[in-house]
């Protein structure tokens, strides 16, 4: 305290004071007063920034005033300090936005009506909330451009209305790096345009149409086909890949219309691939399983209720299981399913059935432990150094990119591409005295990935990133449905056999009923071996989505869900226990899955099982692994490492 | 007091582009005392004691610019800027085409002040008799010694590279020209950071005018103090005035700042051409906000002249006498800017758009007057509004003729004829 007493010294906290109109807060030093802004709920309308970006201030909309400052200033980008003091609301912000609405709508088109951003345009929106009631500018002295424009299978531009927020060329800058899109010509004949006019050769410009403030940047498969307001909207997970990007399922009559990104720093940032983005179409596929069906070996298929279903199910397995023992019959899950499902079927395999041989791959993985997701997806920018093995990663989750990416530009971390199977001592070698290093692989050179480990070993981190396949298969690992480990990555109390020892042993005699949990693409793989095993098993209770080779060859069919019409949570690569929700009606009159086997489970003899609702179930679960009950919604599941035996 | 040839006291010397010829008129002496009287940091010193301010427009003093650089960040950058563009400018196509070594001295002092060892001179696209001038020149100072390693036996390095713009007004604009140097859209960057602290190839960079530097050899050679000695307080040293207009001898003329712009009128250009009174003149280029005749009476003086409400900008006059049409006028320096918009900030782009097709339609006879009190709404929505002080400007010329004109605006309304047309008819029949 100063000697008179006077000045009580503010500690530094690393944040200013600052009053937006009238009101007073404390932000944290270098925010921008657009964000602080927001943080006080006081909007200011923005086209050219963007909150994965940097700002470059050319749309002029966010000016706002601050004192001791003669002219208006961007929000966008200009810092907090100490003692500003910015006004929103006064007579000249909002006589300039007026005025730069009207400049923005000289030579816009005003083709709202056949928009297909129309209900979720920026323009539109600031228009009826800023903007001025009438334009001054003589309607027949427009600028005019080229309109639906093919930039790329995806991708279509209006270059009449674009606004040149410069967002989409700055996305290639800054967040791709790989610059397809630039301005061309000058002044009000200033249009964008792609490099040389070729076509969009990216991965990711699905992304184009969601960071463009209006509708100059449309997706060609959404062309014409809804408006924002007639669409049903669903928080989700992207299916595609196990990293786990957020997404909103836009539906319309039962159908998906689009895949939305929902941003989630701590996992897609906000983008998403194309591969993810436009494979919505096959969820509106008509091709699915509807009826429940029993089909005895030899005998007729006939149609069936679920209960008796359920029924027939449970008889012919205890049949196996009286005949022979649990060990004769095999469960194969799915990394489509979700945890609560999951989670049931381990249980009902090792619990109720008392089988070890449970998966839901093919292949084993050998010392599979949770230090091989130990680094998080946004940790990627805390490292120094990120060596990727081969391709596989990025081609698995591209998303991966985008953050690697982001590591490299914004972190000034190196990313090393090397080849797969580089040796480890190279490995070392390349990555020299880094102190952070992130080492990714994917399931195939998962092995290889714990044999350079060692080799970085030192005083330095180094932690690891497995990319993991299917929507939820770390969930399936983490959940135990594997031969060798329960949930928890604990050892199992027996070890069972893998996905393709399964179905040799039932093709061979020896495992006479197979329980399966569908869809599974990766079975898939195994071809002829998985017909021949089919055919062989006395017993194939099949719960799935699609006619297939499960579905022809089982005794007992019971209809599945497909994901988007499940409630529940899938775990993503690093290990992020999500929400999904259902985003369609289901195809099928059938309960879902987590009611089916649990039903199954009663029909089995087991106690407890008798509600199956997925809340429940999820309870349970959470109640059971704790690691489960910590990361809740959104949270990494963080498991204890295993104690020495 | 009649002009003060300073900078252009050699000037019409035969052969004066050459080394030779420059030398034997004291060429390069200033740079010899540069290394052998100061350091860098008191050449800097003695470049703020001169008082000498930017001659490209903004008026910022040079000594000052300079300190701004961080300490210790290496390498810096110079880049002199000759895209000169404003309308009606024409001084630094002169001082280089007359004398090309005194600007490459120049260079040459400014970089050893601020520590940089590689100077880039932009020079506008059009300039192209200027650059090959200067490359000529440049490669003659070079098989002198004068560029390349240790000048002169000073132990300091520095290269020069000569680098022609593409023909856009705005890469004059000093982060606009850093864009367009780095081979990138010449379009202004975002400030802060200043050149200073992050510029060219994001290193600290210097950005002075052609006619800023010409003037480093004299200060260096005859001292801050003396330098200071002419003109007045806050307009030091001499400037040379492009003039141009309805005048009896159009051309550069060197003058003492703080001289009346009368005497420049009356004396250096001859007056008013067939005896025709003066009706306007803008003291800074196109930029710039008219002046009337009752600002003849002014001093040559950034400062005074700023009072008045215009600028000495770019140093451009254009006078104008009876006959002219200021809303003719206007549109052309209208269309000049809207030709000129880089594109990227939307106020000066679709403004200078609006505001162009509103002064055809005037110029036309198709507007109203209404139309007149948009035009007025557009400006004010321009100026102080936009990215860089393009679209500022681009508002700045109309608006003051406007104020200072407003019967002739309004009389081209409505299907109005132009007044001024009307009457030079006459006057010349």
């Amino acid at each position: 305290m100063a000697a008179d007493g006077s000045a009580l010294e503010q500690p530094d906290d690393g944040r200013v004071g600052v009053s937006i109109d009238g009101r007073d807060a404390r932000f944290p030093k270098g925010m921008l007063v657009l964000d602080a802004a927001t943080e006080l709920g006081i909007h200011i309308p923005i086209y050219c920034a963007h909150p994965k970006m940097d700002p470059v201030a050319v749309c002029r909309m966010c000016l706002v005033n601050i004192e001791k400052f003669p002219k208006p200033q961007p929000a966008c980008a200009t810092v907090v300090a100490e003692g500003m003091v910015v006004r929103t609301e006064t007579a000249e912000v909002t006589e300039l936005r007026e005025g730069m609405l009207e400049f923005l709508l000289l030579n816009h088109p005003l083709d709202c009506p056949v928009c297909d951003r129309g209900g979720e345009c920026d323009l539109q929106d600031f228009t009826f909330r800023y903007g001025p009631g009438v334009s001054r500018f003589p309607i027949t002295e427009k600028v005019h451009f080229n309109k639906a424009v093919p930039l790329s299978q995806h991708i279509e531009l209006d270059q009449e209305r674009c606004i040149l927020c410069w967002r989409c060329v700055r996305y290639y800058d800054e967040i791709t790096g790989e610059k397809e899109i630039v301005l061309q010509q000058r002044g009000v004949q200033t249009l964008v345009a792609t490099f040389n006019d070729q076509e969009l050769q990216s991965a990711f410009q699905g992304n184009l149409p969601e960071i463009c403030p209006v509708g100059a940047l449309t997706h060609r498969e959404y062309r014409f086909v809804s408006r924002p307001w007639d669409l049903q909207r669903a928080a989700g997970v992207c299916p595609e890949c196990s990293y786990g990007c957020n997404i909103n399922v836009d539906s319309r009559d039962f159908e998906v219309k689009r895949f939305a990104s929902r941003d989630n720093p701590l996992v897609d940032d906000s983008w998403l691939c194309d591969r993810g983005r436009y494979s919505f179409p096959v969820w509106n596929s008509a091709e699915r399983v509807r009826r429940a069906a029993v089909q005895p070996r030899g005998g007729e298929s006939r149609d069936v209720s679920v209960d008796d279903a359920v029924a027939a199910a449970a008889a012919e397995l205890r049949g196996v299981i009286d005949e022979h023992s649990g060990e004769a019959v095999a469960v194969l899950g799915s990394a489509q399913s979700t945890n609560e499902e999951c989670w049931l079927l381990e249980r009902l395999a090792r619990t109720v059935i008392h089988t070890p041989h449970i998966d839901h791959q093919l292949e084993a993985f050998a010392d599979l432990t949770a230090g091989e997701h130990e680094l998080g997806i946004a940790e990627i920018e805390e490292c120094d150094t990120l060596v990727v093995l081969g391709p596989q990663p990025e081609i698995e989750a591209p998303v991966l990119t985008l953050r690697l990416y982001k590591a490299e530009q914004k972190r000034g971390a190196r990313v090393l591409r090397l080849d797969a199977d580089t040796a480890p001592a190279r490995v070392a070698a390349a990555v020299g005295t880094a102190q952070r290093v992130g080492l990714i692989a994917d399931e195939t050179n998962r092995a290889h990935a714990a044999r350079v480990a060692p080799a970085l070993a030192g005083k330095r981190s180094v932690r690891m990133l497995t990319i993991t396949r299917g929507v939820n298969g770390r969930g399936a690992k983490d959940l135990g449905v594997l031969p060798n480990l329960g949930a928890g990555y604990q050892s199992a109390p027996a070890s069972g056999k893998s996905g393709r020892e399964i179905l040799e042993a039932a093709a061979e005699g020896s495992i006479r009923a197979l329980l399966l949990l569908g869809p599974n693409p990766a079975l898939e793989a195994a071809g002829e071996l998985l017909e021949r095993a089919l055919r062989k098993l006395s017993v194939v209770v099949a719960i799935d989505t699609r006619p297939g080779a499960a579905s022809r060859a089982a005794t007992v069919l019971i209809p599945g869900h497909a994901l988007l019409e499940k409630a529940g949570s899938v775990t993503n690569v690093e290990g992020r226990v999500q929400r999904i929700r259902t985003a369609l009606p289901p195809a099928t009159s059938a309960p879902p899955e987590t009611r089916v086997l649990s039903a199954l489970a009663g029909k089995l003899g087991a106690k407890g099982w008798e509600r199956g609702d997925v809340l429940t179930v999820n309870r349970a679960m959470r109640d059971a692994i704790p690691a489960y009950a910590a990361a809740g919604n959104g949270g990494r599941a963080v498991w204890a490492a295993e104690a020495p035996a | 007091m009649a002009e003060y040839k300073l900078l252009t006291k050699d000037f019409g010397t035969e052969r004066l582009q050459t080394l030779s010829v420059y030398e034997s008129t004291g060429g390069y002496q200033g740079l010899r005392e540069a290394f052998k009287k100061f350091t860098p940091e008191s050449l800097v010193n003695e470049v703020k004691t001169s008082g000498i301010r930017g001659r490209g427009g903004a008026g910022f003093p040079t000594g000052t610019k300079w300190s701004f650089l961080p300490k210790d960040v290496f390498p810096r950058y110079l880049c002199c800027n000759a895209d000169e563009s404003e309308p009606g400018c024409f001084k630094d196509r002169y001082l280089i085409d007359e004398s090309p070594h005194q600007l490459i001295e120049g260079v040459l002092i400014a970089s050893y002040a601020i520590q940089c060892n590689t100077a880039f001179i932009y020079i506008r696209g059009e300039y192209h008799d200027q650059r090959l001038l200067l490359e000529r020149a440049v490669e003659e100072a070079r098989s002198a010694g004068y560029i390349g390693k240790n000048i002169a036996g000073s132990g300091f390095d520095c290269e020069i590279i000569v680098h022609g713009g593409a023909g856009a007004y705005i890469c004059g604009e000093e982060t606009a020209l850093i864009d367009s140097l780095e081979g990138l859209r010449g379009q202004p960057r975002l400030k802060p950071p200043f050149p200073a602290i992050k510029g060219l190839y994001g290193q600290p960079t210097v950005v002075n005018n052609v006619e800023t530097l010409c003037n480093l050899p004299h200060i260096v050679q005859r001292g801050g103090e003396w330098f200071k000695s002419l003109g007045t307080e806050r307009s030091t040293g001499t400037r040379v005035f492009c003039c141009s207009g309805h005048i009896n001898r159009p051309g550069n003329y060197e003058m003492q700042l703080g001289t009346q712009i009368r005497e420049l009128l009356e004396e250096e250009c001859g007056g008013m051409w067939r005896d025709r009174s003066l009706k306007a003149f803008q003291p800074g280029g196109g930029s710039m906000q008219v002046l009337l005749p009752e600002h003849l009476d002014l001093p040559l003086d950034m400062d005074a002249v700023a009072k008045a409400g215009s600028s000495l900008g770019a140093g451009a006059m254009v006078f104008m006498d009876e006959t002219t049409c200021l809303v003719d006028v206007s549109m052309r320096l209208v269309d000049f800017y809207q030709h000129e918009s880089c594109g990227k900030c939307v106020p000066c782009r679709e403004g200078t758009y609006f505001e162009s097709q509103l002064m055809h339609r005037l110029e036309r006879g198709e507007a109203s007057t209404s139309e007149l009190a948009t035009l007025a709404g557009i400006c004010a929505n321009m100026d102080g509004r936009c990215f860089c002080p393009l679209g500022d400007t681009a508002t700045w010329f109309v608006m003051s003729a406007y104020k200072h004109f407003g019967e002739e605006f309004e009389a081209h309304c409505g299907a109005g004829e132009c007044p001024v047309k009307a009457r030079s008819v006459a006057m010349v029949a």
